[in-house]
């Protein structure tokens, strides 16, 4: 079996192969393959890991293009997964600056963060001193997203980031300001919704790739959602964004399903979007867009459903 | 550029400071932004007013009480990776903390559990202090946004752990760490903590009887950059590692800092006090949590029997000692399944039901499909004792501020040794000290470093960056086969747990002695085959490996002495408790490459020592 890694040296970029025995890659995880081969064949491989049971986020790689947690992945369900190649090519998560072979940098992704101000500030009827009061229902609109170990398998896959991120951020950072936003011990969600707006939230083009991917089964999309859902709420609705969430309702309600090119057309007119050829140029090129849809798509099922659910939704908000 | 001029802003701009974010960011960015002005001159070392060393849920926790209380000075965390990866996301249990006063709990009884616990071993005015700040520590996790689980109340939910009469042990389902290291990181990123990611401490640097700085290893380029600190706080973790091919924690728990403090003249306190967790897979030993036998998990020999009984009342709720001796007492009856290496006895939690699992366990549920392929929810789980926790430290002058013996220097969390946990750690209690301990040095770190006016010359920093250049070009510069450093890993890993393992005697220890003398000479002749020094990381397991083989040295060197059955450490050779000869703490020193032994008595305040019955 062949192993192909990007390899990177700090200076230049070249790929290797590494010939494993089928015995050797049978009932180890991805992360033990990769020990394996540093062990066996190359001591000069790097990668990093820690916890090797999927809960520090150090381990993330690509395989075959897509991301995994190599602790959390057996190689035994990768063949399967793949039909039983003699052949897997395994790269660091895209999206990121690789700073040596299967490593990359987190440092702008803590500055991401930071940005967010991922720490609530409590209300005013608690303290250090005696700590929040809590029901169980309301940790658990939040719980999920807690899970969240930066592994950064979302951002690897992400499609906004893969066609520009001057101007967004990785999925998980809006995740971590969904947490804050929406606990409900905190006193002021704009703290971490304002900043979130002011990077990126409306950028988001709702491919679902990062819940995809995400190794806890996170959807940073539903949280993208719903901060927008937040932002109406509170009134900020100046910008492109609310624009494009209008011209998104109206596409689910014609056809059930997002019509990006559409949708980037109406919510900011042809001038504006000269720009974006290219980003729909590399969704294309990453086959995760068909350009065929800019003729209009078939309905899907369920369409029904989901019209009624958007009308009894903006009925509530008049209310 | 020359090494020697790299500079506070080459300093600040190679952590993760970036120009936006300077400019963009409020109070603790223009304060270091001023710093960055009024230095440069005639001190060309980059200098920080606090350096943190380590970020799990200690270094983090003492970062953020500097930036509270003394937001005038510059607070920087270095970690040898991404922060976030760290032991204390591993933790499952729980924390200790008494919340519920109502119903009979208190601190003084938590406070006795731990003293019992401990063997008697732990120090009881650092005891009685710690029960009380546990208590504080939940509520402030609470405040900083950790969701614990709740009640009905609303209060933050508990359980019982073992060795605990109470339940109160806080929890936030069977993810407790790594919520509340998340917290922790969080709290800190927006209380404008800043850090320094993939920097690796090779070594503390003193100056007449004071802490002058530290010389780091830059992981990204092989940098060797010698820091100035007004004071810093030592929060790398513990050295369980030194079983490494057994044990539940990360890899990076290589006790680096504890190898460190060694080196610049600071005792090891018992560092023979390893503990172990019965219940890690089969595999490699990742943990199953002790959840899964406080929610009722039953522990099963290959006669069908809950063999818990022969041993203690309390069952398999007894403290982790005991369980962890039974279990390998099973094994060598022969009532275990399979043998060797292999050998095993059932974990079995199915009556509890998928329902109960999947909320309450699913992260155990998934570590058993992941290292045996067994759901947890059909059938039991194949498990044996793994290396979990060290006891022993960094010996802590006192306790109130986590101060060392060196002026300028604190330590915290499982680096130290404050003997709160003795001999043995009750299951809860060790988040619990990350998040105490890690405050009060934050505090005391920052208090030492507001009122030292200048920063130290940095002439020994700059002598020991120098010799760390020497060596490290030496280490990676020559040829060497690849598995040798691996095997040699592997087979340390293996000796340390049949020699220094759960059950251990006179003989084997001294065997062990001379076997660590042997595998230190051989690592000394190995070499790195990787001049590359882009991230290096098979250079930084070969350090890590370095000062893992010390610290195995040190605890053998203290249980071969210690005869006597205390805790953690079993002397078959000397099967009871010693208080006549041992009611006293193991102090290792290096001194000109030799390790010496030393006693210090156990204080004792409010609860008379006993005989430790459950
Ligand atoms: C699987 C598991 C389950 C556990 N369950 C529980 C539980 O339920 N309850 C409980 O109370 N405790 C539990 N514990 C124990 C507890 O998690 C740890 O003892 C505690 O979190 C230690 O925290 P710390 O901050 O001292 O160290 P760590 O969290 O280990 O952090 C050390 C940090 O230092 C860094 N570092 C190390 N060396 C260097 C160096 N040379 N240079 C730079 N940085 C360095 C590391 O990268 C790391 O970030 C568990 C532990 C494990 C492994
Ligand atoms: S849904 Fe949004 S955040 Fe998620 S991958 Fe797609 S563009 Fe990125
Ligand atoms: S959201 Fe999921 S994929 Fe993204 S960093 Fe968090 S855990 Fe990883
Ligand atoms: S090594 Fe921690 S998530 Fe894989």
């Amino acid at each position: 079996m062949k192993i192909i890694i990007d390899r990177f040296d700090g200076v230049k970029k070249y790929i290797q192969a590494y010939i494993l025995d089928i015995n050797e890659v049978k009932g180890k995880t991805l992360l033990a393959l990769l020990q394996h081969i540093k062990r066996t064949q190359d001591i000069s491989l790097n990668f990093t890991s820690a916890c090797r049971m999927a809960i520090c986020g150090a381990c993330g790689v690509r395989v075959n293009g897509h991301s995994y947690l190599a602790c959390d992945t057996k190689m035994d369900d990768l063949l399967a997964e793949y039909d039983y190649p003699d052949t897997f090519r395994i790269s660091p998560l895209a999206n990121f600056k690789v700073l040596s072979d299967l490593v990359v940098d987190w440092e702008p992704s803590i500055e991401n963060l930071r940005k967010v101000k991922p720490t609530i500030t409590a209300k005013d009827e608690f303290s250090e001193k005696n700590g929040c009061t809590q029901t169980q229902e309301e940790v658990d609109t939040i719980k999920k997203q807690w899970d969240c170990i930066l592994c950064g398998c979302c951002a690897s896959e992400c499609n906004k980031l893969e066609a520009d991120s001057s101007d967004y951020m990785q999925p998980f950072v809006y995740t971590h300001a969904f947490r804050a936003a929406y606990d409900s011990r905190s006193k002021d969600s704009l703290k971490h919704l304002k900043p979130a707006i002011n990077n990126g939230l409306w950028n988001c083009v709702h491919c679902q790739e990062c819940a995809d991917r995400c190794p806890k089964g996170i959807s940073a999309a539903d949280d993208i959602s719903n901060l927008r859902v937040l932002a109406m709420k509170k009134g900020l609705k100046k910008g492109t964004g609310p624009a494009h969430a209008e011209a998104f309702l109206l596409d689910l309600e014609n056809t059930g399903r997002l019509n990006e090119i559409y949708l980037a057309l109406r919510s900011e007119g042809v001038l504006a979007n000269t720009t974006k050829i290219d980003i729909a140029y590399n969704l294309m090129k990453a086959g995760k867009m068909n350009p065929l849809h800019i003729f209009g798509d078939d309905k899907i099922e369920g369409h029904e459903d989901l019209i009624k659910m958007i009308k009894a939704a903006r009925a509530a908000n008049k209310e | 550029m020359n090494k020697e001029s790299f500079n506070r802003r080459d300093f600040l701009k190679s952590s993760t400071i970036g120009v936006g974010v300077l400019a963009a960011s409020s109070s603790p960015v223009s304060i270091m932004a001023k710093e960055l002005k009024k230095d440069s001159t005639k001190n060309s070392l980059p200098a920080i007013d606090v350096l943190v060393i380590g970020s799990g849920g200690a270094g983090l926790r003492a970062a953020v009480a500097v930036r509270k209380k003394y937001p005038n000075l510059s607070v920087v965390v270095v970690n040898k990776g991404m922060p976030s990866r760290n032991a204390t996301c591993m933790a499952e249990g729980g924390i200790n903390g008494v919340i519920d006063f109502e119903n009979g709990d208190s601190n003084k009884l938590h406070a006795y559990d731990t003293v019992k616990g401990s063997d008697f071993l732990g120090d009881q005015d650092a005891i009685i202090k710690f029960a009380k700040k546990a208590t504080e520590a939940i509520h402030e996790l609470d405040y900083a946004g950790m969701p614990f689980n709740r009640q009905k109340d609303k209060s933050v939910a508990r359980r019982f752990a073992g060795g605990a009469k109470y339940e109160r042990c806080n929890y936030a389902a069977d993810k407790t760490g790594s919520i509340m290291m998340h917290t922790c990181l969080d709290e800190a990123i927006t209380y404008g903590v800043q850090f320094l990611l993939d920097h690796y401490l090779l070594d503390i640097a003193t100056n007449e009887g004071e802490c002058e700085g530290v010389v780091l290893l830059n992981i990204q380029n092989g940098k060797v950059l010698p820091v100035l600190a007004k004071s810093v706080i030592l929060a790398t973790g513990g050295y369980t590692r030194v079983f490494y091919n057994r044990t539940s924690t990360p890899f990076n728990a290589s006790g680096d800092g504890i190898a460190a403090a060694l080196r610049a003249g600071l005792a090891f306190k018992d560092p023979e006090m390893l503990q172990f967790h019965p219940t890690g897979v089969r595999n490699g030993g990742a943990l199953i949590t002790e959840a899964a036998r406080g929610l009722g998990g039953k522990l099963i020999n290959n006669k069908g029997e809950r063999f818990m009984s022969k041993y203690s009342t309390r069952l398999e709720l007894a403290p982790r000692d005991i369980v962890s001796r039974s279990i390998e007492t099973e094994i060598r009856l022969g009532n275990g399944f399979s043998k060797g290496m292999d050998a095993y006895v059932l974990l079995d939690v199915t009556h509890l039901g998928e329902e109960k699992i999947m909320n309450e366990l699913p992260q155990i549920r998934h570590v058993g499909l992941l290292f045996e392929g067994m759901d947890l929810v059909k059938e039991p789980i194949k498990i044996r004792p793994t290396a979990h926790y060290s006891m022993g430290g960094i010996e802590i002058a006192k306790f109130d501020d986590m101060s060392t013996h060196l002026a300028g220097l604190y330590a915290a969390g499982e680096t130290s040794c404050a003997s709160i946990h003795g001999a043995n750690r009750l299951g809860g209690n060790s988040l619990a000290d990350a998040a105490v301990t890690g405050k009060l040095a934050g505090e005391g770190a920052g208090e030492y470093a507001s009122k030292k006016k200048n920063f130290s010359s940095g002439k020994h920093a700059k002598e020991l960056a120098k010799q760390w250049r020497a060596k490290i070009k030496d280490i990676t510069n020559s040829s060497s086969n690849t598995s040798e450093f691996y095997d040699l890993r592997e087979e340390f890993g293996q000796y340390n747990w049949d020699n220094m393992g759960i059950f251990r005697t006179g003989e084997k220890l001294q065997k062990h002695i001379k076997i660590l003398d042997d595998i230190w000479a051989k690592y000394n002749n190995i070499k790195i085959a990787n001049p590359n020094m882009f991230y290096n990381t098979a250079l930084i397991e070969y350090l890590e490996f370095g000062n893992l083989i010390l610290l195995a040295r040190c605890a053998c060197l203290a249980a071969l002495n210690r005869k006597e059955s205390r805790g953690a450490h079993t002397r078959e050779d000397y099967p009871k408790r010693d208080d006549v000869n041992f009611l006293k703490h193991s102090l290792v020193t290096l001194k000109d490459d030799k390790l010496h032994i030393a006693y210090k008595d156990v204080v004792i305040t409010e609860f008379a020592v006993e005989e430790r019955k459950y």
